[in-house]
């Protein structure tokens, strides 16, 4: 299924609290970290460099983003810069990364072929303001079930602010979406402000 | 000419005295220099009995500000408490935010010292102006919450007044007793909370100190243009740093949830997993969104001089005052660590901690301790809410767990007990950040993240380089780790400029050029790294004397033996190397 919907501009934080759970993207896997934000996504080196500081590739954090492989199912969190000692422990490459040694991520040589496939992309923080907007405008896809949750949980304000929406191509009455059954498997979820 | 305030002299209060409490002032004397940690655990090291009973006559309460506060200088407004702790036996540095320490500074004093033991559990009010002190016995204070105690004091000494008090808890004196200290707001939001230094001061008899700086003017510096020139460099380099300029004014320090959650190292349900489930329900940017759309705020300051701004206020549903905006480690210990992802019965929580006078990281280790008990369910909000409340009112449960996680774990027979020393673990599970692990098994303090949190140990160069590869380079930062931070907690600046500190040199330099333009002095970094040894030392000195040994710098068991999922690791670092965490 495919839920589009157009949004007054400051709603969008809305989404963000379903963006830090995580959300598919279809991408070419079998690929470094750097070709995919980059190469696909057509994030700017400067920003991978200067404002991502902290990236977690299956829950381990990552010190070289060239090396790093993302598979296919692979689970990638982006962060800015993070407080606190622990905050720079898992800073990419950082002095104190020695102190999560155990859990950092190790690469091997890739045995996937460069190929379609989705992964799961988690954004923290700044990253949610400056990177979430762009993700909704191209679709990402949700768990059905998280998307009726989200649906079901959003306040008056929230429906006075969506200007209309669409499922599946066609025009759908805003009051209904929340009587969708959304299946629980992958929906295809775009929002674009008006 | 302007008059300098000096900060020069020590308050001391004997509540044991003869005919009653007795003030004294004396100069600082071997003292002079010192402030902050510094000064507290000097005084604590040197003139309490290492093995007196931490309740008892011989233990002593020292409030100090620390170097800067008082000043002009950006983010110098915590406030030292130090005393032995009745929680964990050692001795005992807690800090805090809040009004006091600016205050206590502007006022000419170095420190408080709160000495003896009163004849009978009268509450005291100690008040401390210009015109000097005053001590006078107040039973219409007795068991009144932080909240209750501060509005009172507001009516009796108007609302330029800072306070430092204690609750219920301190009355009782539970080992999870904090000192609170009162905000911009005149709020009792911020407290020196860490290892039970409300239950001392509970002990001594002086429920509430009010401090009132009227007619008392900025300390000002030696060199009033070179110290301005530092200050300017100090500000623009917090300013240009995207952590003390973005992270923490927009999301506070919650922000470190998220990403601690997908690290796996977000210790959960009573330390059993590394992930929780609802963490984006519960996560900074989730907290300040919910703040913002209340009407509340999600960019604040917790004194006046603070530029990083990482406080907020948060509402409840009805758009009313419930609590300041919760900390990273208080949502995570009542949140996380008890399986609850509501914000709302969080704050709650962290409003009933403030009220009663309560470590929010010890109550909420405690719950989960009590919730694996059986006692409660993990998860549930509501029940999490009642037993706190059991501690206000201090019935028989109330005293169990108001003495904190390790006697709860004894009193109900949990073996899973994350504390070092007696006290409870922050919210970082050492087996997946394992040179954390190494902070809280060696620290003086028992589990402190706080202690080695002053990155700057590549600008100090202490200890020399790391190697990654060498099991002793976890042991070799976190001992220098340790040393910088006891360096920081001595000049009174709030520990979150370390992040700046850390990556841009000049901005340490500015500090250490603040200082010496301060006091007309010609430190180096060098001079910092001994400051912090020397701290170190007296620390270390004080619990070795107080029968504390190389077997009590250990984490609990079950962090070797039951491995961390998703990641499935155990804490690696060998005994022998965390015994050589000392050498230097």
């Amino acid at each position: 299924m495919y839920l589009c919907l157009c949004i007054k501009a400051n709603l969008m934080p809305s989404f963000f609290q379903l963006m830090q759970r995580g959300f598919m993207v279809k991408i070419r896997v079998g690929c470094s970290i750097k070709s995919l934000l980059c190469n696909q996504l057509g994030l700017s080196q400067e920003y991978l460099e200067e404002r991502i500081q902290t990236i977690l590739l299956d829950g381990r954090p990552v010190d070289d983003v060239e090396s790093a492989i993302v598979k296919q199912e692979s689970t990638l969190a982006l962060s800015a810069a993070l407080p606190g000692l622990v905050g720079a422990t898992l800073r990419k490459g950082g002095y104190y990364a020695p102190l999560r040694s155990h859990i950092s991520h190790s690469e091997t040589a890739s045995s996937q072929p460069i190929q379609e496939g989705m992964i799961s992309l988690k954004l923290f923080n700044l990253l949610l303001d400056e990177l979430g907007p762009t993700f909704l405008k191209k679709g990402i896809w949700i768990n059905g079930r998280d998307l009726a949750d989200f649906l079901n949980g959003q306040p008056d304000d929230f429906w006075s602010g969506c200007k209309c929406a669409t499922v599946d191509g066609k025009k759908f009455e805003l009051d209904k979406l929340t009587q969708i059954k959304w299946p629980d498997r992958h929906v295809f979820l775009r929002v674009k402000t008006c | 000419m302007e008059r300098r305030i000096f900060m020069d002299k020590i308050l001391r209060i004997n509540m044991g005295a003869e005919g009653g409490p007795k003030a004294t002032e004396e100069p600082l004397g071997e003292y002079a220099g010192l402030g902050g940690r510094a000064l507290t655990s000097a005084i604590i090291s040197k003139e309490v009995p290492p093995l007196c009973h931490p309740l008892g006559a011989d233990n002593k309460l020292v409030i100090a500000s620390g170097l800067l506060s008082g000043t002009t200088a950006a983010m110098s407004g915590r406030i030292s408490v130090g005393c032995k702790s009745p929680l964990t036996g050692t001795i005992k540095e807690a800090n805090s935010g809040g009004q006091p320490s600016q205050v206590l500074a502007r006022l000419g004093y170095a420190a408080i010292v709160l000495e003896g033991k009163p004849k009978d559990g009268t509450p005291y009010k100690v008040v401390v102006n210009k015109d000097g002190m005053q001590i006078a016995p107040d039973t219409s204070l007795r068991m009144l919450g932080n909240y209750d105690l501060v509005e009172k004091m507001k009516g009796e000494h108007g609302d330029k007044i800072a306070c430092m008090s204690i609750g219920p808890a301190g009355e009782m004196k539970m080992s999870a007793a904090s000192v609170a200290c009162t905000d911009m707001e005149l709020r009792p939001t911020r407290h020196a909370a860490r290892g039970g230094p409300g239950a001392v001061m509970g002990a001594k008899g002086v429920k509430v100190i009010v401090l009132d700086d009227a007619g008392m003017k900025m300390r000002s510096p030696k060199d009033p243009e070179k110290f301005k020139e530092a200050s300017k460099r100090f500000v623009d380099g917090l300013k240009k740093h995207p952590v003390t300029s973005q992270g923490l004014p927009t999301y506070g320090t919650n922000i470190l949830a998220n990403i601690i959650n997908e690290a796996a190292a977000y210790p959960t349900k009573n330390f059993m997993w590394g992930r929780f489930e609802g963490c984006s329900n519960i996560s900074g940017e989730t907290q300040a969104e919910t703040e913002k759309k209340r009407g509340g705020l999600a960019t604040h300051g917790c004194h006046r001089g603070c530029i990083i701004q990482c406080s907020g206020i948060y509402m409840d549903k009805d758009g009313h005052y419930l609590t300041k905006q919760p900390e990273y480690e208080t949502v995570w210990a009542h949140g996380a660590n008890c399986g609850i992802d509501d914000l709302d019965s969080i704050a709650m929580l962290d409003r009933l901690d403030d009220d009663y006078g309560l470590d929010t990281i010890e109550m909420g280790a405690t719950i989960a301790v009590a919730m694996e008990a059986g006692v409660a369910k993990f998860g549930d909000g509501q029940a999490a809410i009642n037993l706190v409340k059991e501690v206000g009112k201090g019935t028989a449960l109330g005293r169990i767990l108001g003495n904190g996680a390790a006697v709860t774990g004894r009193a109900f027979g949990v073996e899973r007990v994350p504390v070092v020393k007696g006290q409870a673990m922050p919210a970082y599970d050492p087996r997946g950040i394992q040179g954390i692990g190494v902070t809280y098994a060696t620290s003086t303090m028992g589990a402190d993240h706080t202690s080695g949190y002053a990155v700057a140990t590549n600008i100090l160069n202490v200890g020399g380089s790391v190697d990654p590869l060498k099991p002793e380079g976890q042991v070799e930062l976190s001992r220098n780790l340790q040393i910088a931070t006891a360096a920081v907690d001595s000049t009174g600046m709030c520990l979150f400029i370390a992040f700046a500190v850390m990556d841009q040199p000049e901005t340490f330099q500015a500090l250490i050029d603040m200082i010496n333009a301060f006091y007309g002095l010609s430190m180096t970094a060098d001079d910092v790294t001994d400051l912090g040894k020397s701290v170190l030392k007296n620390e270390r000195d004080f619990n070795t004397r107080a029968g504390f040994t190389a077997m009590h710098d250990r984490l609990p068991e079950f962090f070797k033996k039951e491995p961390l999922p998703p990641h499935n690791i155990t804490f690696q670092v060998k005994d022998k190397d965390l015994d050589t965490l000392f050498n230097w």
